[in-house]
């Protein structure tokens, strides 16, 4: 496997960000609908630190992704793909990274207008997005909790989508993203 | 006719002439640190009652009220905390008190007042630095340091010093009038910062 892409396959770099995208998104998902119950305290400001580390953390992954791909070639479809599947997912790739960005947007104004202070996992701190402003914590909050609804559907349906091409057209859609899956036996 | 100035100067010969109360626009504010962060605080509601004379400083005294509840650190989620239990804990005791009866002369119309704070049930020694501007509405601007620990202000698992430092600096400016009769009880006043 090399670095770069190539026209028929990803390459390290692209699978690497993807599915470190996707680990972390698993991760800031689960904590971040649990965390509002927990118990006031040193702890859930922790807990909280990390979440919004964690999605600042994405929020670099994704800008250094839409570099790559500006600068990289992007595998071309599997051959045969009608124009209206290729349409399609050119469409929820274009909004998956866009909420990708609106995610952590959202949250990063949520906590200026929250008035928290954010530091990156501790490092350094990050400037504010907006002085302290009930009105517009409520909307970013509102905002942050929709988008991830959306956000998880599209990633069904991206997914869905994969495992389709996977176990109907058993084509090289998803093993050219997930490469140690190729060499078992296809189901 | 000189009878009648020695009269009145016999009458209000008991009454302290430097006897003020706070006016709108004076504020009591708080800077702390909180995860790294300064963050500044305010009391919107406070009142003082203040006799002080740079000539006589024996006979000055403060007397600050501060309506812990009116605390507004501009972040809803940190003002709500601040106001319970494990801080000033203003279901209990809804005020905290500042008083002081010994002054020292720092020079050029500096002082410091060596005054008790009562918070949260504690009572502890915590010194004003202050600078007076004399006239016939004087202005008080005064900073003090408070060990938030002393008086049990963050307790618990907030006695983490790493995520709340133990010092937090008041500042106070207060525009003062004088008051006609000092011994009348002033009404509480309030103040927006």
């Amino acid at each position: 496997m090399t670095l770069r892409n190539n026209t028929q396959t990803w390459g390290s770099m692209s699978i690497a960000l993807h599915w470190l995208t996707l680990i972390l998104i698993i991760g800031l998902a689960v904590v971040g609908s649990n965390m509002d119950d927990l118990p006031n305290g040193p702890q859930k400001i922790q807990v909280y630190a990390l979440h919004k580390s964690t999605g600042l953390t994405v929020l670099a992954l994704t800008i250094i992704r839409l570099v790559w791909r500006m600068f990289s070639i992007t595998p071309a479809n599997v051959d045969n793909t009608p124009a209206w599947q290729a349409m399609i997912a050119k469409l929820v790739h274009g909004l998956l990274y866009l909420l990708l960005f609106a995610m952590p947007i959202t949250g990063w104004l949520y906590n200026s207008a929250a008035g928290f202070p954010l530091k990156y996992f501790g490092l350094f701190s990050l400037p504010k997005l907006s002085g302290y402003n009930p009105e517009l914590k409520a909307l970013a909050g509102e905002a942050h909790e929709t988008i991830f609804y959306v956000l998880a559907l599209l990633m069904l349906l991206h997914a869905g989508a994969a495992l389709k091409h996977h176990y109907l057209d058993k084509d090289n859609t998803l093993t050219r993203m997930l490469p140690w899956l190729a060499n078992k036996p296809r189901g | 006719m000189r009878a009648l100035v020695l009269l009145i100067a016999l009458y209000s010969g008991n009454v302290f002439s430097a006897d003020y109360a706070q006016q709108a626009g004076s504020s009591l504010g708080f800077t702390g640190s909180y995860q790294g962060e300064t963050f500044h605080g305010s009391f919107s509601k406070f009142n003082s009652s203040i006799r002080f004379d740079p000539a006589k400083l024996a006979e000055s005294r403060f007397d600050v009220r501060i309506t812990l509840a009116s605390a507004n650190t501009k972040n809803a989620e940190r003002d709500e905390m601040l106001v319970g239990s494990e801080f000033f804990n203003a279901a209990a005791q809804p005020e905290a008190r500042y008083t002081a009866s010994k002054f020292r002369a720092l020079g050029k119309n500096r002082f410091i007042a060596d005054g008790i704070l009562s918070l949260r049930g504690v009572s502890k020694s915590v010194p004003l630095t202050f600078s007076w501007t004399p006239g016939a509405r004087p202005q008080l601007q005064g900073t003090a340091k408070v060990q938030r620990l002393d008086f049990k202000v963050g307790i618990g698992d907030w006695d983490d010093l790493e995520l709340i430092p133990n010092v937090v600096t008041v500042n106070t400016q207060l525009l003062l009038s004088p008051v006609a009769t000092p011994s009348a009880k002033i009404k509480p006043a309030t103040t927006k910062p």
